[in-house]
């Protein structure tokens, strides 16, 4: 049955001169002849060129003179017009999945300087895509509905900073927190959510509010915004905290600041204060961007509460990045705080004193704030897991891109904000909160539908053994068990096509629908021949 | 004079067309709104694409921006506009008026196909301003191969035609697609748009500016821009780090925090890309020694220092506070003071300078016609706290990327989300 089908395709193939760039560097007649007794094709041509718009006309007037049904285009880069094609595809009344580009330019033209040669190759690659198009299938892109409501997953500044730019009248955000209060800087996220369907426009929810029934709700993004957790430098035996008296953090110097009064623990005030930075930095492996500033600002505050208070920093390299920070600094260096490059601090209680041993120089003082390392907070594992995004770099949860993909992640409608993703400033939290915000606003329009990619992969039912090789390769969290019948099944709205499936299946269950087996093998025949 | 008369709260301005401009773009865009992306230069993409890689995780650079640039050319809700400058802006948040000149590219963008024929005839060379000079280019050319748009321009200020009045139609006669326009003519373009995005970017210093580091342009003393075009595969020398004589440096030092000083901040980035450096000059010069001169190491987040500690022992790392250059017959002398105050000298024959990031060219200029307010350093958004760090000081107009001060391409990609955020909560 589906062999008599591939025998009735008809393959129109045509070259593209690219003006001079492809006419030039190959004989294209030479290519025409060899391609044009292959099986199924049906007509060959040539065209000045392809993608001007008397080209895109012709294309699609072809596809209907001769009821073509598969389609070879050899002329550019897909990158630069596999769009345009597809496009004409469907002027000509063609499902755009049965075209195939070979790249006939970039790859052979441009970088192959001897026209024998790239004759040669030119044949091999036209002859691949033909072979290959052959088994193209129809595909259909899909649209599916959205909610465009939207879960924030911690009330701090990240998380506020997001709910803020998203709710709008048409649009409901729910703010989960699971402290009392809203503001903290770390919130940390417990296990709110047993259950979560998840998939971009269509998360289901369940929060448990304290002692009440727990709740659903639909929503079509979820932002996660829970925050860091310090360093404990309680496991650090060098710094002594927990153990010698007046060594404290700088959140609990800040804490004080708030009550109003910095005080040693016997109620007087401090006459000579070190600041130690990079606290757990070598454990950690990174350096955590905002200590540096605010050991500056805890001096400003021990400054101005005790003005003849004598404050000292202890450094390894000042990280004051950006336009204001050294401004800061300068002040609060001129404003007689010292600031004492060294590698290694020893902390030691010496007759109700501290002593600061640093690179073997010996400093006494009445007390040490400790600037603590920004980690990973304990919920970011189970976030993770909830959520399919996974973790990296320093336990942190991972961004799609580092650098130009920041907030979104490999899971679709999952966005991050903050230090869930690595230490940050305020500044920058606040500003990519408000990316993601931005992120969900453009893509999470209300009342406008969802187009989901076509190239898919998808799982056999009779093939797949539910031996669950396949979930673990999903970038995209896009394949699912199916305890009942003991099988994976793909979400075609997660997947991206990335195929990392079809390569680890080890029983050939799982097929990426325009790389299936057969393609390939049919493509590869003719390139490596 | 042409007037693109829409509903202003369906259109935004977005004024710079690097990394930052580019993201804003394509965010507006797909929440419908049609955007005009206005880029001063013939080409867009920014500095990034003048890299062969990107730090931390030495990803090809171009691989990184071209995807987004062809999805730019071929999104139908964007209009990128090319030589094209903001000339007058009036109205307020949800109605803006504006005014742009847009420069005539001579050369027709439906038509052109980019095959380049038309480089070869024209007979007026000169020194390559993408390039940072160190290649050349004719009248009439693409800043460097794989740029966007993927049609060359003319350069009115050198072509023959243009300045001596000479009827040189070489270019023309080459050109296979009747691409050559000579007729056209500037244009003052008319927009009526909701709200502005400015992501305008930055420079680096003119390290000229401080005799200290002996930079003239003939010395082997380089700036970083050089040194990313020297080991780009499509620079001028296709990859070769060489000296100005042709020949490979047996030695290198990397200087930090040239003009920070000078300009009151840390650039933020300079650290990271001398690492990158390290790597560069590695892999194309194995046995070459290295010296990385620093004040303070600057790494911040999760993944910076790890690839600081898979570099340094590559080499080998100086502190220093005071540093001068001096150079006589190719060789390059730094006089230094340690961090211990003792005075020092090394002998290279290569030495690299990380200038400062400053704002860039023309900013005073866009900040008086945009009505907003300049930080005394020159950088935009200086009143936003932490807590609206995109704001301009005037509503309806955002600010993203480098325009705030130097940071490293993911802040400004987060930061041009957040100002198309900004914007769609405003227009709705």
């Amino acid at each position: 049955m589906e062999k008599r089908h591939i025998m009735d395709r008809k393959i129109g193939v045509y070259v593209c001169e690219c003006g001079p760039n492809i006419a030039d560097a190959l004989d294209i007649d030479r290519v025409i002849e060899a391609v044009s007794g292959m099986e199924n094709v049906a007509v060959v041509e040539r065209y000045k060129l392809m993608c001007s718009p008397d080209g895109k006309k012709y294309l699609a007037e072809q596809i209907k003179e001769h009821g073509l049904t598969h389609l070879v285009v050899g002329a550019c880069s897909p990158k630069q017009h596999e769009a345009t094609f597809m496009a004409v595809c469907e002027e000509g009344g063609m499902n755009p999945f049965l075209m195939q580009m070979a790249n006939l330019r970039e790859q052979i033209a441009w970088i192959t300087p001897d026209k024998e040669k790239a004759t040669e190759r030119a044949i091999r690659h036209m002859k691949a895509a033909i072979r290959r198009v052959r088994y193209h299938a129809p595909l259909e892109k899909k649209e599916i509905e959205c909610n465009p409501d939207v879960l924030v997953i911690g009330g701090g500044i990240a998380g506020m900073s997001a709910a803020l730019l998203l709710s709008s009248p048409d649009r409901k955000v729910f703010l989960v927190e699971k402290n009392e209060e809203l503001g903290g800087m770390v919130s940390r996220c417990e296990k709110l959510f047993p259950d979560m369907v998840k998939f971009f426009g269509n998360f289901v929810v369940t929060v448990r509010e304290k002692e009440s029934e727990p709740r659903e709700f639909k929503v079509g993004a979820v932002v996660v915004a829970t925050g860091a957790d310090l360093f404990d430098p309680g496991a650090l035996a060098e710094y002594g905290y927990g153990k010698i008296k007046n060594v404290v953090t700088a959140s609990e110097l800040e804490e004080m600041n708030l009550k109003g009064k910095i005080a040693l623990e016997d109620g007087k005030e401090p006459k000579s204060v070190g600041i130690i930075h990079c606290v757990g930095r070598k454990e950690k492996g990174y350096c955590s961007e905002v200590c540096c500033r605010v050991g500056i600002k805890i001096s400003r505050y021990l400054k101005e509460k005790i003005p003849g208070a004598s404050v000292t920093q202890f450094y390894q390299d000042l990280c004051i990045p950006g336009s204001v920070a050294q401004a800061f600094y300068e002040e609060t260096r001129n404003a007689g705080v010292e600031f004492v490059c060294t590698e290694a601090v020893k902390l030691s209680e010496s007759d109700k004193k501290i002593q600061i041993d640093h690179d073997g120089k010996l400093a006494t003082v009445d007390m040490v704030v400790l600037l603590p390392a920004i980690e990973a907070a304990e919920s970011t594992s189970e976030i993770s897991e909830m959520l399919g995004v996974k973790k990296g770099k320093g336990e942190f949860l991972t961004e799609e891109h580092e650098k130009i993909g920041p907030v979104t992640t490999t899971v679709e409608g999952v966005f991050l904000a903050g230090t869930v993703s690595g230490p940050k400033t305020v500044r920058d939290t606040v500003s990519q909160s408000e990316a993601a915000a931005g992120k969900i606003l453009s893509s999470l329009v209300p009342g406008r539908k969802l187009e989901t990619e076509a190239r898919t992969s998808k799982i056999s039912e009779s093939l797949c053994t539910g031996c669950r090789t396949c979930l673990t390769v999903c970038c995209y969290s896009a394949i699912e068990y199916d305890e009942s019948r003991g099988i994976c099944t793909v979400n075609e709205v997660l997947c991206k096509g990335c195929g990392n499936c079809a390569a680890a299946c080890p029983s050939g269950a799982a097929t990426h629908q325009q790389f299936t087996q057969i393609q390939i093998h049919r493509e590869m025949m003719e390139v490596l021949r | 004079m042409t007037e693109k008369k829409q509903k202003a709260k369906d259109q935004v301005l977005v004024v710079g067309a690097g990394m930052a401009g580019i993201e804003a773009s394509l965010t507006l865009a797909a929440a419908d709104k049609k955007v005009y992306l206005v880029e001063k230069e013939p080409l867009f993409g920014g500095k990034v694409i003048k890299f062969e890689e990107v730090f931390a995780n030495m990803e090809c650079s171009t691989c990184m921006a071209a995807p987004k640039q062809q999805e730019v050319l071929q999104n139908e809700k964007i209009e990128l506009l090319t030589l094209s400058k903001v000339k007058e802006i009036q109205g307020e948040a949800g109605n803006f008026t504006v005014k742009i000149e847009k420069k005539a590219r001579y050369v027709s963008l439906e038509d052109c196909i980019g095959c380049n024929e038309c480089f070869e005839p024209c007979p007026v060379s000169l020194p390559n301003g993408f390039e940072e000079n160190l290649g050349e280019r004719k009248a009439i050319y693409i800043p460097c191969p794989g740029a966007l748009p993927n049609a060359p321009s003319i350069d009115t200020e050198n072509c023959l035609r243009f300045t001596k009045g000479k009827d040189c139609q070489l270019c023309k006669e080459a050109c296979m697609f009747d691409a050559i326009d000579f007729d056209q003519k500037d244009e003052e373009v008319k927009l009526n748009v909701g709200a502005i995005i400015v992501a305008t970017g930055f420079d680096l210093m003119d390290p000229k500016q401080i005799s200290d580091f002996g930079y003239d342009g003939e010395a082997n003393v380089y700036t970083a821009l050089e040194i990313e075009r020297l080991y780009a595969s499509n620079g001028p020398t296709e990859g070769k780090i060489t000296l100005r004589n042709g020949k490979e440096p047996a030695s290198a030092a990397m200087i930090h925090c040239v003009g920070r000083k000078k300009v009151g901040y840390c650039s933020a980035v300079c650290c990271m890309y001398n690492f990158k450096f390290i790597h560069y000059l590695k892999e194309k010069l194995p046995e070459i020694t290295l010296y990385d001169f620093y004040s303070d190491l600057c790494m911040p987040g999760k993944s910076y220092q790890p690839f600081y500690e898979h570099l340094k022992d590559k080499a080998e790392s100086i502190r220093f506070q005071d540093l001068k250059i001096a150079h006589q017959n190719g060789q390059v002398r730094l006089n230094y003071k340690s961090l211990e105050d003792r005075d020092k000298k090394l002998d290279v024959d290569m030495a690299i300078l990380a200038p400062a990031v400053v704002p860039a060219e023309g900013a005073s200029e866009l900040a008086r016609i945009l009505g907003i307010e300049q930080a005394e350093n020159g950088f935009f958004g200086f009143q936003s706290s932490d807590r609206s760090p995109g704001e301009s000081g005037r509503e309806g107009i955002y600010l993203a990327g480098c325009v705030l001060g130097p940071e490293d391409i993911g802040k400004a990609i987060a930061q041009a989300d957040a100002a198309a955020g900004k914007v769609l909560a405003l227009l709705g």
